[in-house]
């Protein structure tokens, strides 16, 4: 029973300490708060299923598992399109011009498709990185080594910089 | 100095440890260089501009209690996960697992003065106290190994075939997508002896305040002899971690596992199959599930029993190669696995994929 109860513990004090770093990875991705919730439970509840919360590689784990769900959702959601590109608008730049915020909007729609589209470790390096996780961690994560982590983004960026016509560098 | 990679200068632009050094010093007097540091900063921006989202407020608390409200069989969700482990681990923990495994389900079943030798194989849900209680018949009697099982890695067929004495099993339909880094790894066949002693179950009953099972007459000194193996297998994908600056796209991780082994066999005296089936049973611990699993198997005598835990997985009875087998898992990609039993030899294929693959590799093996 102690057995139990100190796994439940430590796997309560891995989700406290990496929920909200989950949400936002998979939020990145897909633009959606709650969907990105939704993707985030479901990995802490798979994770659960097959390891233990005092594994080392849990945070990394984690991290990889929210990328690379959150892009496999990306994949498979024209729905989300629609729904994307109305909640930039809305919460977008409101300072600029109506012409500026659809062309805004309409990037970050094409950026979102291209992610989908990118090969997988590029596309879940960027995510982590954009959601604020360091070189080291995003490099565990990935289980490459720090130096490979620029590449990735590089290779990610300049394929999506490509995709996105006009860009934001008004 | 060469030019800097188009890595190093992504690098540069948003990580502090990287602007220090040669790079840095080389950046500062290169204007070629600095003409790609630029563009490259610029296309950071620029996508990070366009990645920019809606900030999130999580209530953790909440999150929290419907992750554990959720059954932990609840099917994954349709994805390959990643598989992190420490190095090695998993080549070690497949046998010892196979083999702890057979052990114990050869010492719980085998037949009285019958030649015990599986030609099926049938799955039995278990809960961890069963298999608490099961690895309690340590207590009931003594388990010596008469041949130590030795475990060994080798990085070609050939020296695993040599220390196994039987030829490594061969995957003729790889999934794409799978790695042909293979290692492979082979186990010598291991004998034990296990003998009941009346006095030793007296006192794990007592130490645990619980009565002892009536013991059958004839128990106390009986012996079981168990066998297992030898083993040959094989896993694919990367055993250990990468090192730093190792190129990525050499690295993968353990997706398949692949391994036959000769089927358990076990001699006993003294006792009948039925006396030892209800022996074990009646142990303290054993849920009446695993009871009414055990009993509706059929012959023991015949029958290898593949524990799973319930909370983990699916199983059903599927033919492979014409032979009786069982298949664990589904189609999510996060783990099946296909065992079958043919000519003596128990077969696994199991890893980090579809069901559908398994079954289609399991097929195809020769």
């Amino acid at each position: 029973m102690s057995t139990v109860g100190s796994e439940d513990e430590a796997f309560e004090e891995l989700f406290t300490a990496e929920y909200a770093r989950v949400v936002g990875i998979a939020n990145r991705v897909l633009a959606d708060p709650h969907e990105a919730e939704d993707v985030a439970q479901e990995v802490f509840i798979d994770f659960r299923r097959l390891h233990s919360a005092t594994a080392q590689y849990a945070p990394a784990w984690l991290h990889r598992a929210a990328a690379h769900a959150s892009l496999n959702r990306l994949r498979g959601a024209r729905r989300r399109q629609k729904r994307e590109v109305a909640q930039a608008v809305e919460e977008g730049e409101r300072t600029l011009d109506p012409q500026k915020q659809v062309e805004v909007a309409e990037d970050r729609r094409q950026v979102r498709v291209a992610l989908g589209r990118l090969a997988p470790k590029p596309a879940a390096a960027l995510a982590m990185r954009a959601s604020g996780l360091s070189y080291a961690e995003v490099a565990q994560a990935l289980g490459v080594g720090i130096g490979q982590v620029g590449t990735l983004l590089r290779r990610a960026e300049a394929a999506l910089r490509k995709e996105v016509t006009r860009g934001t560098s008004n | 100095m060469a030019h800097l990679t188009d890595g190093t200068l992504r690098r540069m632009v948003d990580d502090p440890d990287a602007r220090a050094g040669d790079a840095a010093a080389h950046l500062e007097g290169c204007s070629e260089c600095k003409g790609r540091f630029e563009s490259i900063s610029g296309d950071a921006r620029s996508i990070a501009t366009l990645l920019v989202v809606p900030e999130t407020r999580v209530d953790v608390g909440r999150a929290f209690e419907h992750v554990m409200s959720e059954r932990k069989s609840k099917p994954a969700f349709g994805l390959r996960l990643p598989l992190i482990g420490p190095a090695n681990r998993p080549l070690k923990l497949a046998f010892v697992a196979a083999v702890a495994a057979a052990a114990v389900v050869v010492v719980a079943f085998a037949a009285s003065g019958l030649f015990f030798k599986p030609t099926t194989v049938k799955t039995v849900p278990v809960t961890v106290a069963d298999m608490q209680a099961l690895s309690q018949l340590a207590d009931y009697g003594t388990l010596t190994w008469t041949k130590q099982p030795q475990l060994q890695a080798a990085t070609s067929a050939a020296d695993a075939e040599a220390l196994a004495g039987m030829q490594a099993p061969v995957v003729s339909n790889l999934p794409s997508g799978v790695s042909t880094n293979i290692t492979y790894g082979a186990m010598t066949k291991a004998e034990a002896v296990f003998t009941f002693s009346a006095d030793k179950a007296r006192a794990a009953a007592a130490a645990q305040g619980k009565p002892l099972p009536a013991l059958p007459a004839g128990m106390d000194g009986a012996t079981l002899t168990i066998t297992v193996g030898p083993a040959v297998g094989e896993i694919f994908g990367d055993l250990k971690q990468p090192a730093a600056g190792s190129d990525p796209s050499q690295i993968s991780l353990p997706q398949l596992i692949v391994a036959k082994s000769s089927a358990p066999t076990a001699t006993s005296t003294q006792l009948t199959v039925k006396q030892i089936e209800d022996y074990v049973l009646a142990q303290p611990g054993i849920s009446p599930e695993l009871k009414a699993a055990v009993q509706a198997i059929g012959d023991p005598s015949t029958t290898l029993l593949i524990p799973v835990p319930v909370e983990y997985a699916t199983s059903k009875d599927i033919t492979v190669q014409g032979a009786p087998g069982v298949a664990l898992g589904d189609n999510t990609g996060v783990g099946s696995g296909v065992i079958w039993i043919k000519d003596g030899i128990v077969y696994v294929v199991a890893g980090s994929l579809k069901l559908d693959d398994a079954i289609a590799i399991a097929n195809n093996l020769k």
